[in-house]
C-alpha cells in the first residue's frame, strides 16, 4: 500500500469514526437539539391566557399573555410537540382554545431579549380544570424533570 | 415574490369561512403527512447522497481500483436517480408548506447556492469531464480533472445536506436581534417577523 492510499484510507477511517462517536454521544436527538435553543438552567412557571395556537409541524406554538406584578402584560411564545404527539397527550384544537387560563411550566431560551416576545420550551400544561399533560416532545435533551411520562431515567 | 409566496402559503386552495386553511397551511397543520414528507426527504436524500458517495470515492481512486468506473456508476446510478426524484419532490413539498419562512431563511438562503454549485459540477462532469472517460476508465486512479469533480461533489453535496439540517435551529430568524448583514441576507424587513437591530431597535 503506497503512502498517498494510506492517508486517504486513515482520513475516511478517523472521520466514520468521529461520526460513530458524535452518533453514540446523541442517540435520541429529535428534530432538534433543546440546547441549542433553551436553556434548562431557566425553569419558568406561566400563568395567563392563550392568545393564539399555531398548530404547525415540526413544532407547535402556544402562545399566552402573562401579567406581571404591574399589571402589564407580556406575551410569551412557547415551543411544543408536533400537533401528532400533542393530539396523543389530549391537547388538540378543542382543549386548548384561545381565551382560555392555563399555566405552563417550561424553560426560557437562551436569547433572553424578549423581542418581539418571550420564548419558552414548554414541558407540561395545566388546564383550567386542573387537568396536567405533557406537552414537549421526548428525547431532545430537556432536562430531566418528570414532565415526560416516556421518559428513562 | 413576497405577494406571490404569501398567496401560496395563505391564499391558494382556500375556501369560505372564517376557519378555513390554504393547502399550505393544512398541510403544515396535518398529523401525519408532514412527517411523512420529511422522513421520506431524509431516507430519499440518504440514498442519493449515499451512491453519488461510492461513485465519488471510486472517481478519486479510494474504493472498487480494479472495477472500471462504468462499471460501478452504471450499477448505481438507476438508485441515484430514484432517490433525487423522491428527495426533489418531497423537498418542494415541504418548502410548499411554509414558503415565507424558506424564504427569509439564511440557511435555506445558503443551501440554494450551494445546490446550485453542486448542479453545476454535475452538469460540467456529465458535458466536458466526461467526455474523455475512455482513457481512465479502467485506471485505478483518475485525473486530476477527474478527482477535482468528485472532491468538489462530495463537499457541495455534505455542504447542501449540513445547511438544511441547520435551517431546524432559529440562530438567526427574522424578529430577532442581529447584526444589518443578517437582517439584509434574509431580507428580514420584507419578512413577517421583521427586522430588529442588535439594540433590540425595530428597523421597518
Amino acid at each position: 500500500m503506497n503512502n498517498g492510499r494510506f492517508i486517504v484510507h486513515a482520513a475516511i477511517s478517523i472521520g466514520l469514526l468521529v461520526a460513530a462517536m458524535l452518533g453514540v454521544a446523541y442517540p435520541v436527538a429529535a428534530h432538534h437539539a433543546f440546547a441549542a435553543e433553551f436553556d434548562g438552567k431557566a425553569p419558568v412557571l406561566l400563568r395567563g391566557k392563550v392568545n393564539k395556537v399555531e398548530w404547525i409541524n415540526p413544532h407547535a406554538w402556544v402562545h399566552l399573555v402573562v401579567l406581571g406584578p404591574d399589571g402589564k402584560g407580556q406575551e410569551w411564545m412557547v415551543e411544543a410537540g408536533t400537533p401528532n404527539t400533542l393530539a396523543r397527550a389530549g391537547i388538540d384544537r378543542n382543549s386548548l382554545r384561545p381565551g382560555m387560563e392555563i399555566v405552563v411550566r417550561g424553560y426560557q431560551s437562551l436569547d433572553r431579549s424578549c423581542i418581539p416576545v418571550c420564548k419558552a420550551n414548554g414541558r407540561d400544561i395545566t388546564f383550567p380544570d386542573g387537568r396536567k399533560a405533557f406537552m414537549g416532545s421526548s428525547g431532545t435533551g430537556a432536562p430531566k424533570d418528570g414532565a415526560d411520562p416516556n421518559e428513562r431515567q | 415574490m413576497e405577494q406571490l409566496l404569501t398567496w401560496l402559503q395563505h391564499g391558494l386552495g382556500k375556501g369560505a369561512g372564517d376557519t378555513a386553511q390554504s393547502w399550505s397551511e393544512t398541510l403544515l397543520g396535518s398529523l401525519h403527512f408532514w412527517s411523512l414528507l420529511e422522513g421520506t426527504h431524509l431516507l430519499t436524500l440518504m440514498l442519493f447522497v449515499g451512491t453519488i458517495l461510492v461513485v465519488d470515492l471510486r472517481l478519486l481512486g479510494v474504493i472498487f481500483r480494479r472495477t472500471r468506473v462504468s462499471l460501478v456508476s452504471e450499477a448505481i446510478l438507476p438508485l441515484t436517480m430514484f432517490g433525487f426524484a423522491f428527495m426533489v419532490i418531497t423537498g418542494l413539498t415541504l418548502v410548499f408548506a411554509k414558503p415565507l419562512f424558506y424564504y427569509h431563511n439564511i440557511w435555506f438562503r445558503l443551501k440554494m447556492l450551494l445546490l446550485v454549485l453542486a448542479l453545476v459540477n454535475v452538469w460540467v462532469f456529465h458535458s466536458h469531464i466526461q467526455k474523455s472517460q475512455g482513457a481512465w476508465d479502467a485506471e485505478p486512479v483518475p485525473p486530476g480533472k477527474v478527482r477535482a469533480a468528485a472532491a468538489l461533489s462530495l463537499l457541495s453535496w455534505i455542504a447542501v445536506i449540513a445547511c438544511g439540517r441547520f435551517i431546524a435551529y432559529d440562530w438567526f430568524a427574522c424578529g430577532k436581534p442581529q447584526s444589518t448583514f443578517i437582517n439584509a441576507v434574509e431580507a428580514c424587513k420584507a419578512s413577517e417577523e421583521g427586522a430588529y437591530s442588535l439594540q433590540g431597535k425595530r428597523l421597518n
